[in-house]
């Protein structure tokens, strides 16, 4: 079994009260709590605040935690001999579980007096604990549908009432049409319920990696166009990447920046029916360097033309 | 190792009656009873029969229970709670759409003032 250090996970000494305990939990919660953080990490880091916190409240369970001594974080130890009869309402191997595990299940405080748990244990049924986890897809995953495998690691309860961790690899198809935000449900595929309790659920966050080409907005898709001035001014016909291919699109003559050409039904599919939008905006890309022979013509365009893009400035009043 | 085939439901396909919401999110019926009352967890539609539940609700209760079991909140605390998240879920959204439809600043391949 691996050593957690819980005193270091809630940031406070060894010796500390419990009113400094119940405050540090709160102000890391605020921080880190999945429903209320955005910051990276924030999750695996409320999980071990939070296993920290359910050992180190509960006086019996510190004292348990207590009597294992203090080790490296990470570092392999075993429980001082008798620990186990003493604590543990059942029977466990110490080299397959998980500190949490252990600690999850052993008798608080607040069971206390009510006689061997792993009895109790026996006639009652526990539902398996839900998870949920992310998971992020590329817009061309979305779009075709994927396969992905989840190697997971949950605690299990065997025949005895005993918990061990039980590696598996379960393998979900994500549906076309899955896009950022959206979760999915694989029921039964959460931890394991104990006699006869239903097995707990797996839910998938799904996220779209960032695309160097496309964002999207729900099933819809922008693109940033860029057009030279003449085939803004002259209207042509472009070649467009799509998620399913490249297209074809005609941009009209006197096409302004900032414009969405769409091509109809190229976003990404919706779940049951339909399809997304895919926006191409246009933007007047401008060469950074131009030869002698172009600045020529540049400047012969600019004394012949009368096109004055600031018109609206001197009509509204507020130039010159 | 064993690979396991897992049936994938969309969250939006849900729809639940209360027990179903309660089974699925670990919250007690009357407790969702309560938050429904409150109008923190809303339903599909108001009908002479059942009450039906679909993904928004499940997706509140079950934000419901990790925070009222995590800060020690009480049911109105937790009304409170998930009507913030909400309208922070709105916002996000909105904020990514905008997003989307800005154009990124320049042109991919060309560099520009670089000159």
């Amino acid at each position: 079994m691996k050593y957690k250090d819980y005193y270091a996970a809630l940031g406070i000494a060894r010796g500390a009260s419990d009113d400094d305990i119940k405050k540090a939990y709160r102000r890391l919660a605020r921080k880190y709590h999945p429903d209320v953080s955005k910051e990276a990490g924030a999750e695996e880091k409320f999980k071990d605040v939070a296993e920290a916190y359910q050992t180190l409240k509960d006086p019996q369970k510190r004292a348990a935690y207590d009597q294992l001594g203090s080790h490296a974080p990470g570092q392999e130890f075993e429980p001082p001999p008798n620990w186990q009869q003493q604590y543990s309402e059942a029977p466990f191997a110490p080299e397959d579980l998980d500190l949490g595990d252990l600690f999850a299940h052993l008798r608080g405080a607040s069971a206390a007096g009510g006689g061997p748990a792993g009895a109790r244990r026996a006639r009652r049924s526990l539902p398996g604990q839900d998870y949920e986890i992310a998971v992020s897809i590329s817009v061309e995953e979305a779009f075709h549908g994927t396969q992905i495998n989840l190697d997971l690691n949950m605690p299990e309860y065997d025949a005895q009432g005993g918990l061990r961790r039980v590696p598996h690899t379960v393998r979900a198809r994500i549906p076309k049409g899955a896009t950022d935000g959206q979760r999915l449900r694989l029921p039964g595929k959460g931890g394991k319920g104990f006699n006869g309790g239903r097995d707990g659920d797996l839910y998938l966050n799904i996220s779209l990696r960032a695309h160097p080409l496309y964002r999207a907005d729900g099933h819809d898709l922008y693109l940033d166009l860029p057009l030279a001035p003449w085939e803004a001014v002259l209207g042509t016909s472009v070649e467009v990447p799509t998620p399913a291919g490249a297209v074809r699109l005609k941009v009209p003559p006197g096409t302004q920046a900032g414009r969405q050409l769409r091509p109809a039904q190229r976003g990404l599919p919706k779940p049951r029916e339909g399809q997304g939008d895919l926006y191409a905006i246009v933007q007047i890309a401008v060469p950074a360097k131009v030869g002698d022979a172009e600045r020529e013509l540049y400047q012969r365009l600019a004394q012949t033309s009368a096109f004055d893009p600031r018109g609206h400035f001197v009509e509204s009043g507020h130039a010159n | 190792m064993q690979i396991e085939a897992s049936e994938v439901l969309w969250f939006e396909q849900h729809v639940l009656t209360l027990p179903e919401l309660a089974e699925l999110s670990g919250l007690p019926t009357a407790m969702l009873q309560e938050l429904f009352d409150w109008g923190a967890i809303t339903p599909l539609e108001h009908g002479t029969h059942e009450i039906r539940f679909g993904a928004s609700a499940l997706r509140s209760a079950r934000s419901a229970r990790r925070l009222q079991a995590d800060f020690e909140l009480d049911l109105q605390g937790v009304a409170v709670a998930l009507r913030l998240l909400e309208r922070i879920g709105e916002l996000e959204a909105q904020l990514q759409a905008l997003r989307a439809r800005l154009p990124q600043q320049a042109p991919a391949g060309l560099e520009l003032g670089r000159s």
